[in-house]
Parts: C-alpha cells; structure tokens; sequence
C-alpha cells in the first residue's frame, strides 16, 4: 500500500484497525528519502536503526490498541536547528558540523511523549539566514517540484522532504517566511504559529524577537495536529505566552481583508491571480471582502534587516570555538576565537553579523536600531487598528514562484525581496499560514498566505481548511525522480 | 597646584541564591571546575534565560536599603563583549531601566557621619572563571583553562557617583555596603571569596575647576588594603603627571599587589563599545507595587538604623560603628546586656575587648548555648558593685566561656567575692599590722612605697576577696597616714 500520500489522521486511522503498521511506513519513508536525497539533498542526516526500533515499538502499541495520540509512529523532519538529544545540530554550518546536542527542544521533547519518530534532520541557510537553501555548508537542496529551482528558505530542506513524500511532515523555524516561502514553493501548507504559543527552547536563535517553529505539511489538518502538540506554555522559555486562543468566526460571517501593499509593484501577475482565484472562491461563499492598506508594510524589509541582524549578532556571539562546535587555533585566545568565526561562518552569516553589529554601535543605535523598533511598534498598531475591521488578511506568501539555484545568489537584495510579503507577520508576531493554491505556468506551485491577529490561530487554521477544500490543490511533485 | 581627586567605585556583590540567575544550576562554593551547568548557563545553542525571582527580590531589597527610586518597569539588556569565561559572549545586565537609581549611602568617618551618593543599583549576570596559564595575562598566557560554575551566579551592581574624595572614605564606603548586604542577607560579603569585588574610576583636577579630570578605571583590588593603597598610589601618581605637564590617558589600569603599582592594562575589552540592547529572549522586569511593598515590608534594621539605636544608648559614633559591622549575635547581645546594665561603655569595652579576646584566643566562633547575656551583665554590675575586682571579672567570664556554670557559682568557688564589711576589714588589716611590726615601723619612717607590700599581704590574708582600694584605704586610716 502507498502510505506516503496520506494524511496523519487518515495513517492513523489505518494503525489503529490495524490495517498497516508504522514499521510498513516507517519502511516506505526511509526508502523514499534514501532515493530522493541524491536528487535533493534534503537531509544533513537520517536516523535508520534507532527509527527502526521505534516504529515497531509503535506497532506493539497498536496492536496491543495502547497507541498514545494521532502522532504516534509518523515520521516527521527535523530541520537542523532544533536540538534533539543526542543528535547533531548542524545549523547547516561549518562551525557546528560536530556539534552533538546533549538535550531535547521543547517541541522535541513533546513529540516524544506522542512517539512521533524523526526520520533525519534537514538542510537550511545557514543559521536559518536565507530563502533558497543555498546559504547551506554542506551544499544546496533542490525543489521537489524542479530540480534547477530552490525549494525555497530557510526550511528548504524541511519543505523537500515532505514535498517528496520523504516524511509525512517537518518541522521548520520561521523568522521572516522561512516557513511559508519554502512550503510555497513547494506545494505545501507552511504555518508559523503566534510567537510565543510555541516553545523556542532549543531553536537555536537568529532573531530571538521574531523566530518561531511551525509545521509545513500537506495539509491544514496535518499542521493543526502537529501544532497542537508542540504548543504551550513553556517554563524553559521566558517568551513563551499562555496559548489562550481567541474563536474568531471561519464561516461568511468573517470579514477578509486583502492588503492593498501587498498587490502592487513588485508582485508577480501570478501570484497577484491565486489572490484573486481565493477571492472569487469568497465571494462566492458570500464572505465580506475589502481592501485593506498598511502602509508601513512597505517598510518591512528595512526593519528586518535591522532588527534581524541585530540580535543575531548577539545571538551567534557564542559561536567562539572556546567550548564546542568548531576551533581553529591561533596566539592567543582572542586570535582564535577570529580564526575560528572567519573559517566557520559562510558570507551571509558574516554579512549579517556586519550589519547587525553596525545597527548597534555606538553612534548608530538610535539612527538604526533603535528607529527600527519604533517602526516595528507602528507597524503593530497598524495591525491591531485593522484586525478591528477584519478577521483574516489575504495576500500572496512569495512576489513570485520559485527561482533558479545560482539565479539570485549574487544579488543579497533581490533575495531579501521574496520575504516582503512574509516578514510583516513576523515583525508583528501575527499567525500566518500558507496554502497552497495552484501551479504556475513553469509548473512550478504558488500558494497564497492568510494572517490573523495573535491567538487566533486555530480560527485561522480552520479558515485555511475551509479554503484548502475548495482550492482542491491535491497535487504531488514528480520533477525530482525524472 | 591645588589638586583634588575624585573617586567613583563600582561593585559587584555575588548573591547568595541557591540557584543561578538564569537557569536552576545550583549556586557552589567548590574548587572543583565546572561541575554545576547546563546548556543555559553554558551557552549552548538554543537554552534560554529564566529569571531568578529571588535574586530579583534581593536586589530591590538592596535598591530599597540604599533610598533608591525603583524602576517599574525596567528590562534586562545584553552587554556585548568577547572574553573566553563568558559563554555567550554577551552578558544579562541592565543598562537604561536599572531596578534602583540616586539613592544613597550613610558611612562614618572620624565620628561624623557622611554620605556617599548612589547612581544605580542593577542585576548583571557573573561571568566564569579564567586561569591563564603562563603569564596570568590573557594576551600573553601559554594556555587557559575556564571554570564556568560561577557563569550565571547572580550579581546587584551598585554604582556610586564620583563623589569620593580619598581612600579612606572608600574604603568606609565598601565596609558599610559590605556590612548592608549581610544585613539583608542577600550575600554572604566575603572579600576573600570574591563575593564582593570593586572596581574604582580615579580621577585628579585642579581644585577649584568644576569638572573632572580624566578618569581611569582600577581594577584587580581585592582587599580593603588594596582599594586603600591603590587609590593613594593613583592619586599620587595622576597628580605628579600633571603637575609635570602631562596628561592623563583615559584607560583601566591593573593593581600590583606585590608592586603596590597600577599598570596599563592594554587588553582588547579595554576600548568595547558593548553595543547594549533590550534581550529578546526576556520579557520587560516588571516590579508591580506590590511586590516593591512586600520586599520593603521584609526589610530588616539596616546598619545605618542600628548605629542609631547604638548611639541612644549613649555610644559614640564611632563605637557604634563599630558594634554595627559586628556579627549579628554581638549586636543582640550588647543590646541585651545594656538593656541590664545600662552601662553603654563598660558593655562596649566587656564585648569587643575581653569576650571576643578571649573567644580568639581560646579559637571559638559562637558562644556556647548555656552563655546567657545575664552573665556579662551580672559581672558588669558586680564590678560596678565592688563585690568582685576586673580582674576576677575576667575569670569568671573565661569560666563561663568554658563551662555551664554561673558567675555566682565561679565566683563562690574561687573565692573571688570582695570583703566589703568595714568591720571586717579592719580586723584583717589590724590582724597584717600586727604580724609585720617592722614595715609598720618603716613606713612610718617615710618608706610610702611599702605600702603596696602591706596592701599585698591584706589581700593575701583575705584570699584575694578584698579590694585592693579598700584595703589601701583602711590601712592608711589605721596608721594614720
């Protein structure tokens, strides 16, 4: 039987009248990932023989109907900044190639007591700097879709993975759509959660203020199940918020907002055409729809790349070569540390270091950081002042379909460009979710991205399911096993 | 050129938590390296801080004690610098929006009181510890090793303005800071363990010039002695430099112990701008009302309150200084012995002189459980009676030290109890007249000095029990002297 397709209730539901084991999928899923990672690249590593024993653990359970929730015995992805015990955390770096974790993230230690199996970590930019999956120390992953295209950034390596039906879903960290662009361009539901419904204890942190884990999947209801299992309060994390949500209505008696700043220039025609097919869809369901303007929006990508930089030239601070992770020697202690963070870092890492280090210095802060909060704090507002008026915000997830590898690698700015429609949610700690909406005329998927206000999140998935019906995308990739 | 110098300290006081500021690693006191971390305080990829509500607690207790303004609503900042004990390369502290701001410090010199002017009080996370191997210099060591079990200790920063205008008020400064944090409990104050360490910003200018000069920071003083000597040698030397014509370079300089000199110390944290920001990964450090009004509820008499209950009781200034920066117990007690005796000085002089000698030299640190404060006050009131000499006060105390007894019962069995019946007396004194005719007889030739002999043996004769003065006394009656 062909597990990989299906849905995790629907595998479950087979596990439970023992109609297939997790060890039979278990078995398909490592085959497949094995046979697509020459052509992809979607892994840094895949765990075998422990998985093994997992999933016939999984089948005792069933058999014995002792089985501990919907999660139990599916294989998920693990991109490769979030620590699992025991495992390396590669970070897609040099400077971490060796570094084993020697504790569980939250969300990992959550999806154990599920018994949810890890099929193998995943490739990203590295430290989660980027949109391509090329930014990656140990070489670029391809799009399941078409192997000359990126399969998007940072979770690109998540995205493959499940696009080519190499697990049954992924997690992936989202900072400025690297959730969401990657699902986007691979056909996949990306959904970042509200920041601080799930833990950040064990992501190792780029932009602490704006990083989130989340689920790209198949489908909607695969990403509810996996985020209701990773969600909640954490005492590890002081960021972490009570995940008290808030019901917004998900039937016509919602008001959807299309974010006129989101439909201008800069925008692709198709992808500006799946915001209007999703329209028409409204319409005809009889939902109220408006066009709705936050200017600061324009403004997005300026204050991300501050803020961004900022605090992820703190955050990778640690990286030293003095307690773990790679050291190259020198002198003294100071030239090795040099050394050490000259040879371990790639050039996007370092570009950022550079300028989130100038953002800060003495002299700059108030010009750029600190102008850089203040927008950020307006552009909340301009949000919340909105959310009075409307339920769900609509516009595309990317300004384009997928590009070529190599196409944008020399031009830092243009790549920044394809977070313009994704960083706003970010800045705003807003839910938001991509679906998928149809192909393009290269063949390539395009998906469009729905917003709502913090904690409405489950409102917002089961307005996504809504559409993810009609949209009837249902499509599988085929151009990676050409 | 009239020349006046300026001082500002900083200081870093450990608090005594059981646990870490950031994560829940026990606090240890131990030789032993790194034994007490975890990712957190370690910095690994991914751990998170969780603040330590206690140590927050302790630090506004001490913001509190010092009459500073508390900050509602403050926030943890990063400190951005690269040094190999400190794991994130960044530190937790506060910049802006400090937990306490412009409070200030009573201290006491030469009997007069003053006070030093606070800036701020804040939480700042301990780094860990470096060996460097070789020449105890980082730039120069041959290797380094790191011992991070203090990596994440909570510290409070207290930072004085540059009021300071000698070493002798700074060293009064620390003293009575040192003996606040005890008081409230919040460290256990050991200069020697490093729980308390003190940086000094020195600079010297024209007196009558109404700015300052150029500071330099002084680090590496690690006792009172050092602060003392260090400041001098400073002062001394930014003075001397200026007077020659040159001037002074803005930089931190090291304490020589053994040199007793500061030296430039050219290391690259010297010059950093710490690039400070809000820490994203903690919330703002909201101190509500009522959590100020329950940790000012909790705060105990400080030392500035107890010097002024000493003084009621009719103690110098300086005495009472000193009984306030006694351990808690000699507090208590010479509070209980005076309530008895009401004699504020000769409790004063029994407790600081012959109690804690006599503890010293028979190496103890706490009085025994059955040493009641009623026995200093009943030797006390029996010396002020007469009944028994200073002398055998002393005695009866060193017994009492040493034995559950009482001072009645000592002084029955050694028989120190003074004869004070003047009928008595005379007998006895009449009874050494008699048998010693000859002194007699050459005292009355003008011999005064064997008078001493005579009182002697009147003494001898009572087994000690009469005073010496009384003895002195009746005899000179008796002879008509």
């Amino acid at each position: 039987m062909e597990l990989l397709n299906l849905s995790i209730r629907e595998l479950n539901k087979l596990f439970v009248n023992k109609k297939a084991k997790p060890s039979e999928l278990y078995s398909e899923i490592f085959d497949r990932s094995a046979s697509s990672e020459a052509a992809l690249h979607a892994h840094l590593s895949l765990f075998e023989e422990i998985n093994l024993e997992k999933a016939k653990n999984s089948d005792e359970r069933f058999s014995n109907s002792e089985n501990v929730g919907l999660l139990d015995g599916i294989p998920l992805a693990i991109k490769d900044n979030i620590n699992i015990k025991n495992e390396k955390t590669t970070c897609s770096s040099k400077m971490l190639s060796n570094f084993i974790s020697p504790y569980n993230a939250t969300v990992i230690s959550k999806l154990d007591t599920e018994q949810a199996i890890y099929t193998g970590k995943t490739n990203l930019d590295e430290f989660a700097m980027g949109s391509s999956t090329e930014n990656s120390a140990f070489g670029l992953t391809r799009n399941p879709w078409n192997t000359d295209y990126v399969p998007g950034g940072s979770s690109g390596g998540s995205a493959a993975s499940v696009a080519s039906r190499s697990s049954i879903a992924a997690l992936g960290s989202d900072t400025g759509g690297s959730i969401r662009q990657p699902a986007s361009f691979c056909g996949l539901v990306g959904f970042k959660p509200t920041y601080g419904t799930v833990s950040r204890y064990g992501l190792v942190a780029f932009a602490s203020s704006l990083d989130q884990i989340g689920p790209i999947s198949k489908s909607v209801d695969d990403a509810r199940i996996i985020y209701s299992s990773i969600s909640g309060h954490d005492s590890l994390d002081s960021t972490s918020i009570n995940d008290e949500q808030i019901d917004l209505p998900f039937d016509k008696n919602a008001t959807i907002g299309i974010v006129k700043e989101l439909m201008e220039d800069g925008i692709s025609e198709e992808s500006k055409k799946e915001v209007d097919k999703v329209i028409d869809i409204l319409k005809q369901k009889e939902y109220n729809i408006k066009e709705v303007s936050l200017p600061l929006i324009k403004l997005s990508i300026s204050i991300y790349y501050l803020i961004a930089p900022a605090e992820c030239s703190a955050n990778l601070a640690r990286f030293d070569g003095v307690r773990y992770g790679l050291r190259v020697d020198g002198k003294t202690s100071y030239e090795m540390m040099e050394n050490t963070r000259a040879e371990g870092f790639g050039d996007e890492v370092k570009r950022r270091i550079l300028l989130g280090t100038y953002a800060l210095s003495a002299g700059y802060y108030d010009e750029y950081y600190g102008k850089a909060l203040r927008a950020r704090k307006k552009m909340v507002d301009e949000f919340s002042s909105i959310f009075k008026e409307c339920d769900y915000l609509i516009s595309p997830t990317t300004p384009t379909e997928a590009f070529k590898a190599g196409e944008k690698t020399s031009n830092p700015l243009e790549m920044y460009m394809s977070d313009l429609c994704t960083i706003p949610a970010n800045l705003a700690g807003l839910p938001a979710i991509s679906i998928p909406t149809g192909l393009s005329s290269n063949n390539l998927p395009l998906g469009v991205q729905i917003m709502s206000k913090p904690l409405t999140d489950n409102s917002l998935l089961n307005f996504s399911e809504m559409l993810e019906k009609e949209l009837d995308f249902n499509r599988t990739p085929e151009g990676w096993s050409k | 050129m009239n020349l006046k110098p300026t001082i500002g300290i900083e200081t870093h006081i450990e608090l005594n938590t059981n646990t870490k500021m950031f994560c829940r690693c026990k606090v240890v006191d131990t030789e032993e390296p790194n034994i007490s971390l975890c990712p957190t305080c370690i910095g690994l990829p991914g751990a998170l801080p969780v603040p330590n509500e206690k140590a927050i607690r302790y630090i506004t207790l001490l913001a509190l004690a010092t009459g500073c303004a508390i900050t509602k609503k403050g926030m943890f900042h990063r400190k951005n610098y690269f040094y190999p004990d400190l794991p994130k390369n960044y530190q937790i502290s506060q910049f802006d929006l400090p937990v306490g701001e412009n409070g200030k410090l009573e201290i006491v010199i030469d009997n007069e009181k003053d006070y030093v002017e606070i800036e701020r009080v804040h939480m700042e996370e301990d780094t860990g510890k470096s060996s460097h191997e070789g020449t105890g210099r980082i730039d120069s060591a041959t290797s380094t090793s790191l011992d991070f079990n203090r990596s994440g200790v909570p510290l409070v920063e207290i930072v004085t303005k540059p009021v300071i205008q000698s070493s002798k008020v700074a060293v009064a400064y620390i003293e009575e800071l040192r003996q606040l944090a005890i008081d409230l409990d919040i460290s256990e104050g050991k200069l020697e363990k490093g729980n308390l360490r003190f940086d000094a910003n020195i600079s010297v200018a024209p007196s009558k010039s109404d700015e300052l000069g150029t500071k330099v920071e002084i680090k590496n003083m690690n006792s009172l002695r050092s602060l003392e000597r260090a400041i001098d040698y400073e002062i001394k030397r930014q003075s001397s430099a200026i007077e020659n014509g040159e001037s002074i370079i803005q930089e931190t300089r090291h304490w020589d112990e053994s040199k007793e000199t500061t030296t430039s110390m050219r290391s690259k944290e010297g010059s950093a701008d710490y690039r400070y920001f809000s820490d994203p990964d903690l919330p703002n450090m909201v101190l509500s009302d009522k959590f100020v009004n329950q940790v000012k509820e909790s705060l105990p008499s400080l030392p500035h309150e107890n010097r002024n209950k000493l003084v009621e009781t009719g103690l110098d200034l300086s005495d009472s200084n000193v009984l306030s920066k006694s351990e808690k117990w000699i507090l208590e007690l010479y509070f209980k012995v005076y309530d008895n005796t009401k004699d504020s000085k000769a409790t004063f002089n029994w407790i600081t002189g012959e109690l804690q000698g006599q503890m010293r030299k028979l190496e103890i640190k706490s009085l025994p459980e059955w040493f009641s404060p009623n026995f200093l006050s009943d030797i006390i009131q029996l010396i002020d009676a007469n009944k028994i000499s200073f002398t055998s006060g002393k005695v009866i105390l060193e017994e009492l030290i040493q034995k559950d007894t009482t001072p009645d019962d000592v002084a029955k069995k050694l028989n120190l109890y003074q004869e004070n019946d003047e009928s008595a007396i005379s007998k006895i004194v009449n009874e050494v007249i008699k048998n010693n005719q000859d002194i007699v007889e050459r005292i009355k030739n003008g011999e005064d000095k064997l008078v001493g002999f005579m009182v002697g043996q009147i003494i001898k004769s009572s087994g000690g029990s009469i005073n010496p003065g009384i003895a002195k006394e009746i005899l000179s009656k008796e002879l008509n002297l």
